[in-house]
């Protein structure tokens, strides 16, 4: 009788575990003390070219998790920093994609909610998904770019571009 | 020609006065500061065993440094930690004084633009100037929220480089050394660190400081030093200073100018037999 009632909750288990899978699926998360290896990262890459500028890392919801503004760093720069990450991670996309839609005439894309279209924010990758972000404002916007490059694939499993594929 | 050169010094000393006078200067908070800020806030966080917490430092403009948000912590936290931080530092006050302020009646303060009144944003003072803030939000509590901000600031406050910029700087000139040497006296004594010039003529008793590290330099003269082994007869002379007629066991040295001898704090050490004035520098560290 036991057997029988333990092997008709295991058969009612197994489904009610698919179930949860299939509604309620895991995902990556991004931790501060990944968020610090990103920023470790780009900030070293930042010294060696002499550059001052934010880094921001924010998560999947494009909510900051760290942040760093360099000495002497217009400060202008948090609230466009913090813009580039939002909108590579909402957007699942380097924010370079806008500011290249934009200047190549569809100008529409600057009515996209909550993007801030210029080049220098990454995704951050894991497992495949986009777990966060990481934008990098105060210099021009290739080298702003290239550093959040170098930050991003700190914790990235997969190098990540804004160039057009 | 030469007047015109003159009138021209007169006019650009005059410009830079007149500037001086316009200008003033301030202290400003660099990213190592915020970050000892966020250091700070983040070990309060972990003795108080705090759900989360996103820490927020600004500069005294109230524009973001640097910020963290422990994993976990709600998402919302990091916007509202900006801003009471920004509130803190644009209104110079606590967070705290605003929440009451409206709590006791004053709703329409409600009103202002770019203001979070809630607890947990505390400026950042170095020197009586504000330099900025910190704010802290997603912790237990409003309360708690404000402890971790408090710990934040004054990590900044005691940090050594905070304190020890305005240091004072010791200069003993050669004349007052030599006099020192002559007699054998402490040069300075302070509470971390002494420095004697030290000065001996015959055999002296064994000696134990329990706090004192001796970093010897000797100067003239050569005595034989023992160290280590046992105090015979020692007896508590002073606080943290045992004193004896002689060390047993121990193991002499032949010291002589130019050597440099580092006695840990705890070790036995007598200057045994003492050929002419020895002249030595010392530095004792506690």
């Amino acid at each position: 009788m036991k057997k029988i009632i333990s092997i008709l909750l295991l058969v009612l288990a197994v489904p009610a575990a698919l179930a949860a899978e299939t509604e309620t699926p895991v995902k990556p998360v991004l931790t501060l003390s990944a968020a610090k290896k990103a920023v470790e990262a780009a900030e070293k890459e930042a010294a060696r070219r002499g550059a001052t500028v934010v880094i921001a890392v924010v998560d999947d919801g494009g909510q900051l998790i760290l942040l760093e503004r360099l000495d002497d760093t217009q400060v202008a720069s948090v609230e466009v920093g913090i813009g580039k990450a939002r909108t590579a991670a909402i957007f699942r996309r380097p924010s370079k994609v806008f500011e290249d839609q934009i200047r190549e005439g569809r100008v529409a894309a600057l009515a996209l909610p909550g993007a801030t279209p210029l080049q220098g924010g990454i995704p951050i990758i894991i497992d495949g998904k986009v777990a966060g972000a990481i934008g990098v404002s105060g210099n021009t916007p290739q080298e702003d770019e290239e550093i959040a490059i170098v930050g991003a694939s700190a914790v990235s499993e997969t190098e990540t571009s804004g160039e057009k594929q | 020609m030469k007047i015109i050169e003159l009138v021209l010094a007169i006019l650009f000393i005059s410009c830079a006065v007149s500037a001086a006078a316009q200008v003033a200067e301030k202290k400003s908070l660099t990213l190592e500061g915020a970050n000892t800020v966020i250091t700070g806030a983040m070990a309060e966080a972990e003795k108080l065993n705090a759900p989360g917490g996103v820490i927020a430092v600004v500069d005294d403009g109230g524009n973001l440094m640097a910020l963290e948000r422990i994993d976990g912590t709600f998402a919302a936290g990091a916007n509202i930690s900006i801003g009471k931080a920004k509130t803190a530092a644009l209104f110079k006050k606590p967070t705290k004084f605003f929440e009451d302020v409206i709590k006791n009646g004053r709703t329409s303060m409600v009103a202002l633009q770019d203001f979070t009144p809630l607890q947990g944003g505390v400026p950042l003072v170095v020197d009586g100037e504000i330099v900025g803030a910190v704010g802290v939000s997603g912790a237990a509590s409003a309360q708690q929220d404000e402890e971790l901000a408090i710990a934040g600031a004054s990590a900044l406050m005691e940090s050594p480089s905070a304190d020890m910029s305005a240091a004072p700087v010791t200069y003993i000139d050669s004349g007052k050394v030599s006099a020192a040497f002559a007699k054998g006296m402490p040069l300075t004594e302070v509470a971390n660190y002494k420095v004697h010039a030290s000065r001996r003529t015959g055999p002296g008793v064994a000696e134990v400081h329990t706090k004192d590290t001796d970093i010897v330099y000797v100067l003239e003269g050569s005595a034989t030093l023992v160290t280590g082994g046992t105090v015979v007869e020692g007896k508590t002379a002073a606080p943290d200073e045992i004193r004896g007629r002689e060390i047993s066991g121990g193991e002499p040295r032949e010291i002589k100018p130019g050597d440099v001898i580092i006695i840990p704090a705890g070790v036995p050490h007598w200057f045994k037999d003492v050929k002419g004035p020895v002249l030595y520098y010392v530095v004792k560290v506690s």
